[in-house]
């Protein structure tokens, strides 16, 4: 797997659905680039037209200028999902040969799709269409780990910790735990810590791997 | 574009034309659908495209002479009446009973003796909920039966009660049907549903004669403008000879003439074309044809309908649950041509609804109009 | 240590209503009023948290006009004061505001108006900027962070110059994403509030604060309009970039110019075109204007929402056409780009493709081909009630009281999370046919009330949220109780105001600064006005579908009801199950069920899902609150509840 530098804009969406800690990921990947020297730009989305709704947090990082908050149709290098249908609809506008996806596994259902109007892809067929999508993929069940160590909501840490070990982003474990410590209680630090090595090991496991080109 | 489904035309053709009897046979099976305060209402869209609340209702276009044919003797059938297998004047033996009953008590005999002899083992009439609006009952004690005995002249929701029965102790149950509630429980025996015929599901039904009923809510209103709050209402009669309806409350009595009352009928009654119940087992109501009315107060009018009616007034009989007299001559003539000039009344409405002879609305194949029937 | 505070010179990222906050902080402002609104909250927000170190008076304000009020106070008496709220709060502030600007002020005084081009969060995407031209007032429009945060302190600086209000403007793309800044000194000294008015009427600095003699006090203010445009020639905030003589030149402000250097970037054209970035977007700098049309002889004004500032530079180039030539104009009156909704670098792109005759690049169609199938499976996903939402309930009992009632009636709506019930019909059972600005269900109400007499006879509803009560409902509640309005009128009280974040407001025992204070009772407002109140908690189906249906009833003139339940999302309910609920597998008879799927079919809540392969309910653990008000609505009693962790 080859690390990522940026020398010129790298461009990452974190996606979900309202309520999975989007926007709370975005800036405590944002503040550790800022932290590095980057100009950093997020985009971001919330509010009422985002209750339960896709939501998406657009990142931009540049060895030198602010960018435009909204990322290029097509535009996209790194894609992260909480949600592995929002992943999939992110690729259907920001998506081009050369993107890399890291996704969780475990679904949301739109009301449509409880009520019975609408279907909802298979986890296969999520994968495969990842697979004709993105340069490469990842899937875990970062809902189960975080599940697992006391609080679903600790999946948006789980796919930070993923993302550090795939290299897409000029960040590492220490970083991340300076980052932490600005904004969260000292008694959350370690499970949240855990929840990023979680993550990491998930990336490890060779078998959670759908594609690695 | 989508077919409406069973709900939304039960809407379109029955709630939405004024043509819904307040039966009951389309609630108590889901969750969609319930009666509150006289009127069937529809709290959320349901969308299957078939369902029983509109293959039950009795104003849904029903094959009315196939229905006869299939649920009794063929041989039996009068243009008028419907089936008769036989017709005379009973009273309850019980004379205790027949003080509590609106006329001669032979409602409540019936259906005592069908549970002392384990014919039925509970019985469903219909009862008051705590808001005092009617609503079917199920009694398995024979001695509560007399508590039910009095009429309303108010539909009560009966077969919403029925439905919610278990499909098990539905055959063991007794159930008192106006002539809508009648037909309504005889759509259920014969319909079919997922692939199931419902045949023995439905126990026996004594039907009550009915020339029309009151619209609850507004007869309501009615009743509070002469300060006899509704939960008061002891009993309700039309005393024969007289153009006048009676209302009886513990204070005081009120009559008021038949013209009058029109106002206050439900509007679906004026298209029903039944007032004698005829897809009822045994059919009841009051004499008062043919006879001096004095004489004839505290007496019923019976007709059997079915082998199963035929059976139970025979056990009747046998155990002197009941007294029975000949029809005095004339009366059952007198009887045909009520219920014919009710018939006669009801298509004219329905033409006049429906803006052509031919469209006869719920009524497809309709008896004397299908003019399929030998006269007897 | 708050960001909000960081150290001179230090970067930080700020998202951009924290840069403005900063920006004012740096100003050395005294007080910040506000209303909650989406893409607003922010600022009064963050300085509310810093208010106790910086020694502020922060709070929220019961609507933008008061707001503005209480701001103006500040700056009457000479201190530096600011006021915020969303787009449509300009539109509640404006009265005020038009007799403050003829009145003039005297410490620094900023309107800072967050607009949503696009209406992400909004049921309108108005335009304040048209305020500005209306009411003859600086506008400034920051086109990134840094500017966010340097033209906040220059606007207090530029409204002391020229005694009266300045108003910012920013958008969703920019109070709503974020970006480094790098921060200057925070003042030392903060000034002792004056409030002199003993001299003479015409002296705005010493005379009573007064709008009056009209037409002279008109004629002083324009004549300091001159000064801002003055000072808005050399204002560094406008910048051109680009080369000497462009093929086109694109005059632009706010967001819009990173979509244009984006876009440009594009499509390889930054040696083609050149930037005209107006942070000083009205009045405008006549001179800057003429020095940069002449560059070229094409023009295109990128901009959100509405063709503000293509009317404008169109007014002055027409004024000097005979020095700069005729130009050819491209923006929104020729439909080279749209005049609804927001802009973005793709579209900015392809309009500056079609003028230049360049195609933005795009994947291979292999690709798209590939994206055109898979698009083909991923279902929409609809806006909805959390799970837990005490909304759905509420609408769930309004709904079974219209249909008992029978009499079909409707919900007039109101600005809050429950506007989803308008927005997504069938989130509130098809109850709420109308939608319009804060308070105006219940003004609607009680004008369909009316209407009886017309034929209009079905039983008329309105709902607002706490928040929405206190901002703007009342009076309409009094003209409908005056006037005799048959009206059942629901309070959707979830404590807070929570679709913008749980900000306190007068029916809450805390201040912005988390200071105590008297809650204003809102049935006893209610039963002050002489209406019937009763109160209820939506969770409690029968009892509260029993009230309403009672009250649709009930011939009568104000009939309120009060439902009372925390929003899932608030601090005191989040992460907690009042009830662990699950489906009771034996018991629930899926498609055999006369149900037809009730419980997801119809209730649509996120949590209750349904399994297609066991063709059962089923409840998503992770997503459900815990609320239980499924269990009443299963006429199997399958959804079952016990006690949970709260």
């Amino acid at each position: 797997m080859k690390k990522r530098k940026p020398a010129k804009t790298l461009n990452l969406i974190l996606t979900g659905v309202g309520g999975q800690g989007n926007v709370m990921a975005s800036r405590v990947l944002a503040g550790m680039l800022v932290d590095a020297g980057y100009v950093v730009t997020i985009g971001e989305t919330f509010g009422m037209s985002q209750r339960g709704g896709s939501v998406m947090s657009h990142l931009r990082v540049s060895p030198d200028e602010v960018k435009s908050p909204q990322i290029p149709a097509w535009g996209a290098d790194v894609i992260v999902a909480l949600e592995p249908l929002e992943a999939l609809r992110v690729l259907g506008v920001y998506g081009n040969p050369d993107v890399c996806v890291l996704s969780n596994t475990r679904p949301v259902y739109p009301i449509g799709v409880i009520t019975g109007e609408l279907g909802y892809p298979s986890r296969e067929i999520i994968m495969e269409k990842f697979s004709l999508l993105a340069a490469s993929a990842w899937m875990i069940d970062a809902t189960d780990a975080g599940v697992r160590l006391g609080n679903p909501v600790l999946s948006n840490i789980v796919m930070i910790g993923a993302l550090a070990e795939t290299g897409l982003l000029p960040f590492n474990r220490g970083m991340f735990a300076k980052e932490i410590k600005k904004t969260l209680p000292p008694d959350k630090l370690s499970l949240n810590m855990k929840a990023f090595d979680e993550g990491r090991a998930m990336i490890r496991q060779e078998s959670v791997a759908l594609k690695n080109l | 574009m989508k077919q409406p489904g069973a709900q939304a035309r039960l809407k379109k053709y029955v709630l939405r034309q004024s043509l819904c009897t307040g039966c009951g046979a389309c609630v108590g099976m889901c969750p969609y659908q319930v009666i509150y305060k006289d009127r069937t209402v529809q709290l959320f869209d349901c969308d299957l495209p078939e369902g029983r609340c509109y293959t039950f209702c009795p104003r849904t276009p029903t094959d009315y002479n196939a229905l006869e044919k299939t649920l009794f003797d063929p041989r039996d059938l009068t243009d008028e009446l419907g089936p008769v297998r036989g017709f005379f004047l009973a009273r309850a033996a019980d004379a205790g009973l027949r003080l509590r009953a609106q006329h001669g008590g032979t409602v409540t005999a019936l259906l005592g003796l069908a549970m002392a002899e384990g014919l039925i083992d509970t019985a469903l009439v219909s009862g008051r909920n705590d808001e005092g609006e009617p609503q079917g009952t199920l009694v398995a004690d024979k001695g509560e039966l007399a508590g039910y005995a009095k009429s309303r002249f108010i539909v009560s929701p009966t077969v919403a009660a029925f439905n919610r029965i278990d499909a098990k102790d539905r055959e063991k149950t007794g159930i008192v049907a106006t002539p809508c509630q009648a037909q309504a429980l005889a759509k259920i025996r014969t319909a079919v549903i997922d692939g199931c015929s419902q045949a023995q599901s439905v126990g026996l039904v004594i039907g009550l004669f009915c020339g029309w009923t009151l619209a609850a809510e507004k007869f309501r209103g009615l009743l509070e403008r002469f300060f006899i709050p509704f939960a008061d209402l002891d009993a309700m009669d039309i005393p024969p000879g007289f153009n006048m309806l009676e209302l009886r409350s513990s204070e005081k009595t009120l009559l008021m003439p038949l013209d009058e009352v029109d106002e206050y009928v439900r509007g679906a009654c004026r298209y029903c074309v039944d007032s004698t119940a005829q897809f009822a087992d045994v059919s009841v109501g009051a004499a008062r044809c043919g006879m001096d009315p004095g004489e004839m107060r505290g007496w019923n009018q019976v007709i059997v309908r079915s082998l199963r009616g035929e059976k139970l007034i025979e056990l009747a009989r046998q155990k002197g649950a009941l007294e029975i007299r000949e029809a005095p001559a004339g009366a059952l003539r007198e009887l045909k041509e009520a219920a014919a000039e009710k018939k006669r009344q009801g298509l004219e409405n329905i033409v006049a609804k429906s803006g052509s002879k031919k469209n006869l609305l719920y009524l497809k194949n309709y008896g004397p109009a299908a003019g399929k029937r030998e006269n007897r | 240590m708050n960001k909000l505070l960081s150290p001179d010179k230090s970067t930080v990222l700020f998202l951009g209503n924290e840069a403005i906050a900063r920006g004012a902080l740096e100003a050395g402002l005294a007080v910040a009023t506000g209303y909650p609104g989406t893409p607003s909250s922010e600022v009064i927000e963050s300085l509310a948290g810093v208010a106790a170190r910086r020694n502020l008076y922060v709070e929220w304000s019961v609507n933008e006009k008061v707001a503005l009020e209480v701001a103006a106070a500040a700056s009457f008496s000479g201190l530096r004061a600011m006021a915020v709220m969303k787009q449509n709060g300009v539109n509640v502030a404006s009265d005020f505001l038009l007799h403050l600007i003829a009145s003039g002020t005297r410490g620094g005084l900023v309107l800072v108006s967050c607009e949503d081009p696009g209406a992400l969060s909004s049921v309108n995407e108005g335009e304040s900027r048209y305020f500005a031209r209306m009411l003859e007032m600086p506008l400034l429009e920051p086109a990134d962070f840094q500017e966010a945060k340097d033209l906040t302190k220059w606007a207090f600086e530029l409204s002391e110059e020229i005694r009266n209000v300045v108003m910012l403007r920013s958008v969703t793309r920019m109070s709503h994403a974020s970006g480094n800044v790098v921060c200057a000194k925070l003042p030392t000294k903060s000034r002792r509030a004056k409030f002199e008015y003993d001299g003479p009427v015409m002296d705005s600095q010493t005379g009573p604060m007064i709008s009056t003699p009209v037409v002279a006090k008109h004629r002083l203010h324009q004549e300091k309009l001159k000064t801002v445009e003055a000072l808005f020639e050399k204002s560094p905030f406008n910048r051109y970039s680009g080369p000497a003589k462009p093929k086109l030149l694109v005059v632009t402000s706010s967001v819009c110019f990173l979509y244009v250097r984006e876009a440009l970037s594009m499509l390889g054209l930054e040696r083609d075109v050149g930037i005209l970035k107006l942070a000083t977007t009205w009045p405008l700098p006549p001179r800057l204007l003429e020095r940069n049309l002449q560059r070229a002889e094409k023009i295109l004004v990128v901009e959100e929402v509405l063709p503000f500032l293509e009317e404008n530079v169109k007014v002055l180039a027409s004024a000097m056409a005979g020095r700069i030539g005729v130009k050819t104009f491209f923006g929104k009156y020729d439909g080279t780009l749209p005049a609804a909704g927001e802009l973005n670098p793709d579209i900015v792109a392809r309009a500056i493709g079609g003028i230049m005759k360049v195609k933005p690049k795009t994947p291979p169609a292999s690709y798209l081909a590939e994206v055109k199938k898979a698009a083909a499976l991923i279902p929409a996903r609809e806006q909805t009630f959390c799970a837990g939402c005490p909304h759905r309930a509420s609408f769930w009992n309004i709904r079974r009281a219209i249909a008992l009632d029978g009499r079909e009636g409707f919900v007039c709506g109101d600005i809050g999370c429950y506007s989803m019930a308008a927005l997504s019909p069938a989130t509130g059972y098809n109850t709420m046919p109308t939608l319009h600005s804060m308070g105006s269900g219940t003004g609607l109400a009680g004008g369909f009330a009316k209407l009886s007499a017309f034929g209009l006879d079905k039983p008329v509803m309105a709902v607002c949220g706490d928040s929405t009560f206190y901002h703007a409902v009342i009076p309409a509640l009094i003209n409908a109780q005056h006037n005799r309005a048959d009206i059942t009128f629901i309070v959707l009280d979830n404590a807070g105001t929570a679709m913008t974040g749980f900000q306190p407001h007068p029916g809450l025992p805390v201040s912005a600064l988390k200071e105590t204070v008297p809650a204003v009772d809102i049935a006893c407002v209610c039963r002050g006005i002489g209406a019937k109140v009763a109160v209820a908690d939506p969770f409690d189906i029968d009892g509260t579908s029993k009230i309403l249906t009672d009250y649709l009833a009930e011939k009568g003139s104000v009939k309120v009801l009060i439902l009372r339940q925390a929003c899932a999302l608030s601090p005191e309910k989040k992460g907690k199950k009042t009830f662990n609920v699950r489906v009771n597998e034996e018991l629930c008879l899926g498609d055999a069920c006369g149900c037809n799927r009730l419980c997801t079919r119809v209730f649509r809540c996120p949590a209750l899902t349904w399994d297609s392969a066991r063709k059962k309910a089923v409840v998503d653990e992770v997503i459900c609150a815990g609320c239980g008000v499924c269990v009443s609505i299963c006429p199997q009693n399958a959804i079952v509840k016990a006690q949970g962790n709260m």
